[in-house]
């Protein structure tokens, strides 16, 4: 295998290009060494698949589904529920097809009369044992186990309950107050087992007993203390496992499924909310391999509640004895557009965490009319001078992707939880480490990770020892083949984030994987509205508008506290421009009711970069309104229209800023690394201090925004929490 | 807008309606504008309606302009067909007063149309 | 757009066949035949119908941009206004079936519900509502023409994407050097 790095060698001059080329198309003679591939063939229909595939996998790839029901693609194989029992002919027994690796010429009957009889009994054995209470159950009419009873199970019962001994009862157990169990609808299939202890890394539950005694629980009564508990109750094929919130509340029929984008943290899942009657009652997981697979975040999933409480519903101005009255549109407009006429040019405006890119755009087009650049996000970014900071979008993305992230072989997070701030992340990590042999070390307080990773400290003089390449980490790094840094955006907001940017960028910039696409500097985010902000060229961090002092300051759903009472003018006049009465509302002079992330159609960019748009599930309730034409009208108001009118129009606007923002589910490529770090070299200063996150367990993770502090399914999950952690 | 490439189409050719070309769909559409314009005077005297015949004439012609960007001969044809079917319903008084003066939409409030109206009244 | 003329072929010829079916049943049986049958009344005609009817054999040519909004009395709120994204559906998460994954569907904006003061349901002002994700198509070039044939603005949400492979492999429970090996049952 010398023939590789031969190439590499010949490549650095120019004169033997031909060779090269010529060596490069000897290579590509060569038969690459795929594994070769067997034909199977199922219900007399042939198809090739690569050895060690399942029959069950072979099957799907002609469209054939064989039924299951402990199988689950993305859970490891446990084979225990029989449902997928197939026939192979000469065989005896049927098969297992979720367990079997398919053999060269095998023939496989999906739908013969040993495979129906083969479910039809496993069917009649799960069924003996099941309570028949589809109509009181939870999950009646999305149950795997209804339907499959329909399709595969014999037609009439042998079960007779001579003895009125009834069937087997189970306690039912107390997992938190996000999942609701009822043990006695319980099949075995240890999909949530499986699921915690791969996927969410804590081992906690299990099964106790064989046989008729089995019981799947976590042994003695303990909360289920993870931050993906709720995805067991997608995974639960039965009424087992329940949405505890949304139980009793509707049926998957009577409502509508809508494709929205998740915005609580900066990872941009994908979602589909269902409602009824204008009120979101769940929101669930939408695949995409891209990010969130199957999975969503508890926070995510359901802290939809807060949708319904501490809205803002009507507009409202302060009266001169200071309090705050609900007035008509027109009034609090005209309120707004005086108070902004008086000012001038000294108007700001400040970013929250939940802003869409499509509000974004019109307070930077009405603020540049006005003549003022002072837009600002809340969340600082290291842009002092001399750093590229914003500048390049490399520096604040998480450049390798997401998915890209399971497939590292040496990761370094720098003061970053991953697990809280962005927990669908750190399944990807733990993928990783699971099935990739990836190895995880972390600078930063030491906290639960749900792997095992090698702690470094948390002293930020070690960020400083590894970017000069004195720590003995550094070298690892450098002959890792697949290295990844990534920096939380909450240790580059500190005041010294610039040294952790100059230094760990160019360092990154320094180690050579053996890909030369494969990026290694990557910021995770924690913002939804961040990246789209800082696309646009709002600055990072609220220094300038404080320093400004500005006279009118639009406070964009800002309610993360960098803006207060104690740091504008007093005489400074604040329109708050938000769906929820949190932090920022009340020292706003004026509020505008804006719509939530489920009733506006709206761009979000996630933290690789990958533009997402929302969709309307409901709509705004009382009399807010879509938040950019909120702007739009105020500005016709002032006497200074913004040129759109509807939504087509102001996507145009932004295509004309930044055209990755309408190029939905794309994945845009970024350059400039070697600039970016060049420029952030010149920086040199030095790193004092602690580095230490602001999610360090559980209870931290819930309430992080103006929706979730909104919610009480997210309240009681604090409490819940800290509950279990007081008595452990 | 992330997938906005204009489809490829091929030219479809399809039965006719009533019309072969252009020419002659344009003959039916006058004739029937030429059958209307001479009813106008009975519409106004029979339904009783408090309209002058200009006023008809002009609704006519405005009727008719309306659809002046159709191009598709198919289309055309049923749009004569549909407007032969009002004419009938009017002449054989099959509609009623009520019926005739809905031309005019008189009672139908005008939708915002600028952006700010739109807004306050909370209508996208 | 080519391979949906193509399937649409077979359908055609199907229905061919079935005409000349029932002509021929006709003239060898006429008692089994349960409607009238067609009669070929072209003595009977005059010249004018003739040639009316001669007319109708001939084919025009469809313009390119196809509309139906002028004929079909969709109110103008329901043509101009609409926005439809097309695309294809994601699997539901509570459960394993994928049966219904297959087509492109067309979806419109959602407009506003209300709870009806009579019974508590849900109301909408909205007649399209009830067509989301329920007229399928094929290949999204169908649901594409489906639009802007009825002046709908669209838009693509969603590519189809290739599932990835996985290894799926029951003795990585057991194996004694990996990661993978489970604690727990």
């Amino acid at each position: 295998m010398l023939r590789v790095p031969l190439t590499r060698a010949i490549c650095l001059t120019h004169s033997s290009r031909v060779l090269v080329t010529a060596s490069a198309r000897l290579q590509s003679n060569i038969p690459a060494k795929a594994p070769e591939k067997v034909e199977v063939f199922i219900d007399d229909q042939p198809v090739m698949v690569a050895p060690g595939t399942t029959v069950l996998q072979a099957a799907a790839q002609i469209g054939v589904e064989i039924p299951r029901f402990c199988y689950h693609e993305r859970l490891a194989v446990a084979g225990n529920c029989r449902m997928c029992l197939v026939e192979v002919e000469k065989s005896p027994k049927p098969v297992a097809a979720c367990a079997m690796p398919v053999m060269k010429g095998w023939r496989i009957k999906t739908n013969s009369e040993m495979t129906r009889k083969a479910r039809e009994g496993v069917m009649e054995f799960l069924l003996a044992n099941h309570p028949l209470d589809c109509p009181i159950c939870d999950q009646g009419g999305e149950c795997d186990l209804q339907d499959q009873a329909m399709v595969f199970g014999s037609d009439r019962s042998r079960f007779t309950d001579i003895d009125h001994a009834g069937k087997r009862a189970v306690e039912d157990k107390d997992i938190g107050p996000l999942v609701k169990t009822i043990m006695t609808r319980c099949i075995h299939c240890t999909r949530c087992i499986r699921f915690a202890s791969e996927i969410a890394g804590v081992d906690d539950f299990g099964t106790t007993g064989r046989g008729n005694e089995m019981q799947v629980g976590t042994y003695v009564e303990k909360l289920f203390l993870t931050e993906l508990s709720g995805n067991v109750i997608d995974l639960c094929p039965v009424g087992a496992l329940t949405n505890k919130p949304y139980s009793f509340s509707a049926r998957p029929w009577e409502v509508r499924k809508i494709d929205s984008i998740d915005v609580l943290d900066a990872l941009g899942s994908n979602i589909v909310v269902s409602t009824r009657t204008g009120e979101v009652l769940r929101i669930l997981p939408r695949e995409n391999e891209d990010i969130n697979e199957e999975w969503l975040s508890d926070k995510s999933r359901f802290a939809c509640d807060g949708l319904k409480r501490q809205r803002l519903i009507t507009p409202m101005l302060r009266k001169p004895n200071g309090e705050l009255e609900a007035v008509e549109w027109e009034t609090a407009l005209i309120g707004v557009a005086q108070a902004v006429q008086n000012a001038g040019d000294k108007v700001a405006a400040v970013a929250g965490s939940l802003v869409d890119a499509e509000q974004l755009i019109a307070v930077k087009d009405l603020l540049n009319r006005l003549g003022s650049e002072l837009l600002c996000t809340e969340q600082k970014f290291p842009t002092a001078d001399g750093t590229s900071g914003t500048d390049f979008r490399s520096n604040y993305l998480l450049n390798s992707s997401i998915a890209a992230c399971e497939e590292a072989d040496l990761v370094l997070l720098v003061g970053t939880n991953p697990r809280y701030e962005a927990p669908l992340l750190n399944t990807r990590l733990r993928k990783g480490y699971v099935h990739k042999e990836q190895d995880i070390a972390l600078i930063g307080p030491k906290v639960d990770l749900s792997y095992r990773y090698e702690h470094l400290g948390n002293s930020s003089s070690i960020v400083q020892d590894i970017a000069s390449g004195k720590h003995p980490f550094a070298q690892r790094l450098k002959s890792a083949k697949r290295p990844l840094v990534i920096v939380g955006a909450n240790a580059l907001s500190r005041s010294d984030g610039k040294a952790f940017l100059a230094g760990l960028h160019s360092f990154a910039n320094q180690l050579t994987p053996e890909d030369k696409n494969w990026k290694v500097w990557n910021v995770l985010q924690t913002n939804a509205s961040q990246v789209a902000a800082l696309d646009m060229g709002y600055k990072a961090g609220v220094e300038e508008i404080v320093a400004a002092g500005p006279k009118v300051l639009f406070l964009l759903g800002a309610d993360g506290g960098a803006i207060n009472k104690d740091n504008i003018p007093k005489d400074c006049f604040v329109v708050y421009l938000g769906h929820h009465g949190d932090n920022g509302a009340p020292l706003a002079h004026a509020i505008l009711p804006g719509a939530a992330y489920t009733e506006k159609q709206a761009t979000y960019v996630n933290t690789e970069g990958r533009a997402q748009q929302t969709l309307v599930a409901i709509t705004p309730p009382g009399m807010a309104r879509d938040d950019w034409k909120i702007i739009r009208a105020l500005s016709e108001v002032i006497g200074t229209s913004l040129p759109y009118d509807n939504l087509d129009e102001i996507r145009d606007r932004l295509e004309d800023v930044a055209p990755h923002l309408v190029r939905y589910g794309r994945l845009e490529e970024n350059n400039f690394y070697a600039q970016a770090a060049q420029l952030a070299k010149l920086q040199a200063s030095s790193l004092q201090g602690d580095i230490d996150v602001k999610q360090r367990t559980l209870a931290d993770f819930f309430m992080t925004d103006s929706i979730s502090r909104a919610s009480p399914t997210m309240a009681k999950c604090v409490q819940a929490v800290k509950k279990a952690q007081a008595t452990a | 807008m992330a997938a906005k490439e204009p489809v490829k189409r091929v030219i479809q050719q399809v039965r006719p309606i009533l019309s072969l070309d252009r020419d002659e769909a344009r003959r039916r559409v006058l004739n029937l504008y030429k059958a209307w314009y001479r009813t106008i005077p009975f519409i106004v005297d029979k339904f009783d309606i408090p309209k002058s015949e200009e006023q008809c004439k002009s609704k006519l012609r405005e009727m008719f302009l309306r659809h002046k960007e159709v191009s598709d001969v198919r289309v055309i044809d049923m749009l004569v067909i549909k407007g032969q079917m009002e004419l009938k319903e009017c002449t054989k008084q099959w509609k009623q007063k009520g019926h005739v003066m809905n031309y005019w939409q008189e009672t139908v409030e005008p939708k915002p149309a600028d952006f700010l109206s739109k807004f306050m009244s909370g209508q996208n | 757009m080519m391979a949906g003329m193509l399937r649409r072929l077979p359908k055609s010829v199907v229905s061919l066949k079935w005409y000349q079916n029932s002509v021929s049943a006709y003239s060898s049986d006429a008692l089994k035949q349960k409607e009238a049958p067609i009669v070929d009344n072209s003595v009977i005609l005059d010249d004018k119908e003739m040639k009316e009817r001669e007319k109708l054999t001939h084919l025009v040519n469809l313009p390119k941009e196809k509309t139906l909004a002028s004929i079909n009395g969709v109110p103008e709120e329901h043509v101009k206004d609409r926005r439809v994204r097309i695309f294809i559906p994601a699997k539901n998460a509570m459960q394993s079936g994928t049966n219904n994954l297959n087509t492109w569907r067309i979806e419109f904006d959602n407009r506003e519900r209300w709870e009806n003061p009579l019974m508590g349901w849900s109301s909408s002002a909205d007649p399209l509502s009830n067509m989301s994700g329920v007229v399928e198509f094929n290949t999204k070039e169908e649901a594409i023409n489906h639009c802007e044939k009825n002046g709908w603005k669209w838009l693509v949400s969603s590519e189809e994407r290739k599932k990835k492979e996985r290894v799926k492999n029951y003795g990585v429970n057991f194996s004694w050097d990996k990661r993978t090996r489970v604690s727990t049952k």
